[in-house]
């Protein structure tokens, strides 16, 4: 039975971005482009070579962790729409911490670099969590308005006190005894990926296995009766979004140590927001996460290819995306668009057989 | 005889495979007091909502004085003089009386509405109707009896000349019950005709002026003459087998205290939601807790619980002092059966086995550090299902696939698994069918027969009365009497319930 | 700092916040949650410079962002009450797609995703009343006829009580479902407006994402009003003064990050500390 509904959710998330992808194709072809050419463009962008698919997993990892993030929030019934600002802070701290020269062996700087990034982002997140535990602070609005705080205190940040001489806004090089090891000497494909996968597993376990899993669950699901359980709210909201912050503040640290190897102002360019995404397409379900992460990551990879080649509007992935949560939300809309796309099919090949025969 | 006032004839209606009222037919005379009697999901509120147009029959026919009459939504059930005040009131809490009253139906007919035009009117139907409420007042600031006055208002500032009232008398005192049946009967001398939802065989038979039977859907008798049958006849017609309507077997062996509460107090905006409680559960013995709605029973449960934490008083279990938190309080023998299942006693969405659990799932019968158990907890779920059986194929499903009989069970069978020395049961038998309500209320008195401290807290007068071997009723957050329960008469009880002094 | 020149931006921040709060109340008094005014505002203020571009006329353009904003309401709408969608994601993930489609089509028509080409702007008063916009009046008279059509009306009453208990409106023969679109459409007509007096007030261009969090920040506004008109425009005022007061210090040798983030941190502060016994609507979020 629960399997049944499993595979429905993950019917039904599949259809809605099959659908996100026929409303795009649509107006692309409203706007003068040729859909299949985009798609196709994107698709040999993200998958077409070694270093496309390596590009795609890069892009693929942050999704992961913001990912994760929503859901870990959202079982717990909570909207964190601020990862974008916990990534923020993940990566300022990672930055900051993994620019130190502490002459310590790399595992140990690595690990700290990383903990300084989810002790950053969760802290963040923590935030939110206790204005909506103490004193009922919508979490949606205190979220959203911290983003802000996080995008405009770290460009202060990397303007002025840990700016990096030159003319960008950056911070130095984070040591290399804090960099994250390449998977390969040839590819710029680093263990961040890694640690993300682990990440989906853990929190899968974590919130089906064990017992303050459950506590966070059962309160997701049904606050009064949590608390009728004995489950103590307002700890497991804050901890719900302290982990959640957590996970988008290592995804930051990731991206840092990673990929960027410092702190560039506004780095994020909205892997938080996508995030959204991501969890919607994953039916909040922590190891579809890494299937959907990997399919908006190679939407992100081939776009950027495609942006470096041509001039072919790219912003086109954010509308597929944003139909993507838009639909998963919607099942009923879902099955009216495909009943009624069947009727347009049918009476289109109904007319092409009346064509042939006459 | 006068003409039909109301006739549905071959009335149908399926929910999925269901049929909730099948091929039935339902006659009402103009200016009767007609009582639909039945059980909880016999179909007496599907049948009355489909004449009052919320929702449309499969097949049949209803007439409005004779002629057929097209009722598609509640407007046009409005239009031909037809309304129901519903068991859960339908009312905008935060609006006023007049706003609630006119709302739809504005007395002055253009698009601007005029306050004090409404507040006029209202008043003035208020002293037409001997229903004086001040227009003025917010809805929610009303007690239940004057809340359901409002709707009756705003049926007959419609120019109702049909009316149903679904379980009128749930939330009243006995006194209010009677004011409202008086009510009723001047609404009646007025010509005007009034169906009575009820299962309350009682009250049937003191206002009822025909009375009709519904079971699974089918009218089973129709228009039976009060003054030619008893409770006992209508019982059997009502559930379809003669049942024990009145179990009354007081304990033979009450013994000590176990869970002693003294001097509690709870303020809540500067009021008191609790005024110095004191109260003590002893072994083996049912404490009856008598009161309307709203007279700080749920903040009692909530404190004994340990959901709230008192302003000032103790409490005390087996000689501890608890003042921890709510699963404590769970751990150490207080079993609590919710008021509100749906909210507060199941997670709907999740499965059996694990509402079986929930609450105790820290326990190390659940859990081996901090991971939870998973086979040993279905097999656990899977016995608990036997045991208490629950209808279910499977531990698996989601408990919102389970009546609402069965899901009670799997609330009761996860709070007696843990084998509680005290239980705090709240509304234990709310919206269940009759079979699952004797199953629960033998289970009460087994249970307390084994020795167990059981605290009964209802809205339902007859069931503490049935049950308990000594009652205390509360008003206003205080217990303002407490006596064994045969000392007790109805009448007393009611006066106390509705703060009047011996 | 000059008391004058903050007291006029003032105004003028609070224009757009007062705008959407009041859409909001409607929005929220008809039981429907509102966090979709920063896609409304934004697809306005987009639509108002399109029709501002194409027709050369200030007026089309603001018509097209009420028109706009409109829409989103209407999807809005129809999401929550024909397809049941929860009521804040269907908001989020509306202002995602507003987000997505604005850069989009800056892309597609001008090729350039960053901002849009100046184009006619909204006049402002010469003479005595130098400077101010004609908005001003108008946001004026729209709050008084909002106070209006909610609290004397026939049509207000039943929205209010439409948005406490739907369940009571529906016995009593209203139609619901018009009346909560109705709410939402005219939310959306408000936020459109907002939006575009944004973009055609002052800059008389686009930016991406140039609300920049306004349509939350409105919604608090709406709240912390007590969901009344009048409230509305004196919250709004409150936060205009904080953002105006930011404004005025940039351009002083200052880190412009630091009190950017000033009518953010008041938002925060208003939402945890001063909205916490204001009654929301008991329809909220029901359908």
């Amino acid at each position: 039975m629960n399997r049944k509904i499993k595979v429905k959710n993950g019917m039904q998330a599949l259809v809605s971005l099959l659908m996100a992808f026929v409303v795009s194709g649509i107006l692309m072809a409203i706007c003068g482009y040729q859909p299949f050419l985009i798609f196709g463009a994107i698709i040999s962008g993200a998958f077409g070579s070694n270093s496309a698919i390596v590009q795609t997993m890069i892009q693929a990892t942050p999704l992961i962790f913001s990912g994760l993030a929503y859901i870990f929030a959202s079982k717990a019934g909570m909207f964190n729409l601020g990862m974008e600002g916990q990534i923020y802070m993940g990566g300022i701290a990672a930055a900051a911490i993994g620019g130190m020269n502490l002459g310590l062996p790399a595992p140990v700087h690595i690990g700290l670099t990383l903990c300084a990034g989810m002790i950053a982002g969760g802290l963040f997140g923590a935030l939110a969590g206790v204005m909506k535990a103490c004193f009922g602070a919508n979490e949606v609005i205190s979220t959203l308005m911290l983003n802000f705080v996080a995008i405009n205190l770290t460009s202060y940040l990397v303007n002025y006190p840990l700016k990096a001489p030159g003319p960008v806004a950056q911070t130095q090089n984070v040591m290399p005894s804090a960099m994250l090891p390449k998977l390969s000497a040839h590819s710029q494909l680093s263990a961040a990926i890694l640690l993300a996968v682990f990440t989906a597993f853990a929190v899968r376990y974590f919130l089906g296995r064990t017992a303050k899993g459950f506590d966070i669950t059962v309160t997701g699901s049904n606050r009064k009766a949590a608390q009728t359980a004995g489950v103590r709210i307002r700890r497991i909201l804050i901890l719900a979004m302290f982990v959640s912050g957590a996970i988008a503040g290592i995804g930051g640290a990731c991206h840092i140590t990673g990929v960027d190897r410092r702190f560039v102002d506004g780095f994020s360019a909205g892997y938080g927001f996508d995030g959204i995404a991501v969890a919607a397409l994953a039916s909040n379900r922590p190891l579809m996460v890494l299937v959907s992460s990997i399919i908006f990551g190679a939407l992100r990879a081939g776009a950027l290819r495609l942006n470096m080649t041509t001039n072919l509007p790219t912003d086109f992935i954010s509308v597929i995306q944003a139909l993507v949560v838009i639909f998963v939300a919607a099942p009923m809309l879902v099955e009216d668009l495909k009943s009624s796309g069947y009727k347009l099919a049918g009476r289109l090949t109904g007319r092409r057989k009346e064509a042939k025969e006459q | 005889m006068g003409e039909d006032a109301v006739s549905m004839r071959g009335i149908s209606k399926r929910f999925g495979n269901v049929a909730a009222v099948d091929r039935t037919d339902f006659h009402i005379k103009k200016g009767e007091i007609h009582v639909l009697l039945g059980e909880n999901g016999a179909g007496k509120t599907t049948l009355m909502k489909m004449l009052y147009g919320m929702i449309q029959p499969d097949e049949g026919e209803i007439f409005i004085n004779g002629s057929l009459a097209n009722i598609r939504s509640s407007k046009d059930a409005i239009g031909y003089g037809i309304n129901m005040v519903h068991q859960h009131f339908m009312l905008a809490g935060y609006l006023t009386v007049a706003e609630n009253v006119v709302a739809g139906w504005e007395p002055d007919n253009t698009r601007v509405f005029s306050y004090k035009n409404a507040v006029e009117t209202v008043r003035r139907l208020g002293g037409q109707y001997h229903m004086e409420v001040n227009p003025e007042r917010r809805v929610q600031e009303l007690s239940v009896g004057n809340q359901q006055r409002v709707e009756i208002l705003k049926a007959l500032y419609r120019e109702a000349e049909i009316l149903i009232m679904d379980e009128p008398t749930a939330v009243l005192t006995p006194q209010e019950s009677d004011e409202l049946f008086n009510v009723l009967r001047r609404l009646k001398q007025e010509g005007k005709s009034i169906i009575l939802i009820t299962h309350k065989l009682k009250e049937t038979l003191q206002i009822a002026d025909r009375i009709s039977v519904l079971r699974d859907g089918k009218i089973t008798a129709y228009g039976i003459d009060p003054e030619k049958t008893d409770q006992e006849e209508l019982a059997a017609l009502m559930v379809g087998r003669n049942v024990e309507l009145h179990i009354q077997r007081r304990s033979k062996k009450i013994g000590k205290t176990v869970y002693q509460i003294s001097n509690l107090s709870l303020g809540e905006n500067g009021g008191h939601k609790l005024d110095q409680i004191d109260l003590s559960l002893r072994k083996g013995e049912i404490l009856g807790l008598a009161g309307i709605e709203g007279n700080g029973q749920t903040e009692l449960i909530e404190v004994l619980c340990g959901l709230r934490k008192p302003g000032t008083g103790s409490l005390i279990l087996n000689g501890r002092k608890m003042n921890s938190q709510a699963r404590e309080f769970l751990g150490n023998g207080i079993g609590h059966i919710p008021e509100d299942r749906t909210t507060r006693g199941l997670v709907l969405s999740m499965s059996i086995e694990e509402n079986l659990m929930l609450g105790y799932h820290h326990q190390s019968e659940f859990q081996k550090w901090g991971i939870l158990r998973k086979k040993n907890n279905r097999l656990i779920a899977e016995r608990l299902i036997k045991e208490y059986g629950v209808k279910a194929r499977d531990g698996r499903l989601p408990v919102s696939a389970l009546s609402g009989g069965n899901q009670q069970k799997v609330v009761i069978a996860r709070v007696l698994h843990q084998d509680p020395d005290v239980l705090i049961a709240a509304q234990p038998t709310r919206g269940v069918d009759v079979g699952a309500m004797e199953y629960i209320h033998h289970m009460l008195l087994e249970l307390r027969d084994k020795g167990k401290a059981i605290l009964l807290i209802s809205a339902d007068l007859d069931e503490i009365r049935s049950l308990s071997d000594r009652i205390a009723v509360i008003y206003e957050g205080r217990i303002v009497s407490e006596k064994m329960s045969d000392a007790y008469t109805e009448t007393e009880l009611g006066l106390l319930m509705a703060g009047g002094t011996q | 700092m000059n008391i004058e020149t903050i007291w006029i931006s003032t105004i003028r921040m609070s224009i757009p916040l007062t705008l959407a709060a009041t859409g909001s109340i409607f929005c929220e008094r008809a039981g429907i949650i509102s966090l979709v005014l920063e896609g409304m505002m934004l697809s306005g203020a987009f639509a108002a410079v399109c029709g501002s571009y194409y027709t050369g006329s200030a007026l089309a353009g603001v018509l097209c962002g009420i028109l706009a904003g409109t829409l989103i309401g209407l999807l809005h709408g129809i999401l929550s009450l024909r397809y049941k969608v929860n009521q804040v994601i269907s908001g989020v993930g509306l202002n995602l797609l507003v987000t997505a489609v604005t850069t989009l089509s800056m892309q597609l028509l001008w090729g350039n995703r960053g901002n849009s080409p100046q184009v006619q702007g909204i006049p402002h008063f010469t003479g005595v009343l130098s400077g101010q916009s004609v908005m001003t009046f108008i946001t004026l008279a729209l709050t008084a006829g909002a106070w209006f059509v909610m609290m004397k009306t026939r049509y207000g009453l039943r929205l209010r009580l439409t948005g406490e208990s739907p369940e009571a409106a529906q016995t009593l023969g209203l139609p619901v479902q018009k009346l909560k679109y109705s709410g939402v459409l005219v939310c959306g007509a408000f936020c459109g407006l907002a939006g575009a007096y944004l973009s055609l007030d002052h800059l008389n261009l686009f930016v991406r994402e140039m609300t920049a969090g306004r349509g939350y920040i409105a919604y608090v506004v709406a709240i912390f009003g007590r969901y009344h008109p009048v409230g509305a425009l004196l919250g709004a005022l409150f936060f205009g003064f904080f953002d105006a007061f930011q404004i005025s210090l940039q351009g002083k040798g200052l880190p412009p990050q630091l009190f950017v983030v000033l009518p953010y941190v008041v938002t925060i502060l208003i939402i945890t500390f001063a909205v916490k016994n204001i009654r929301q609507p008991d329809g909220l979020g029901k359908l």
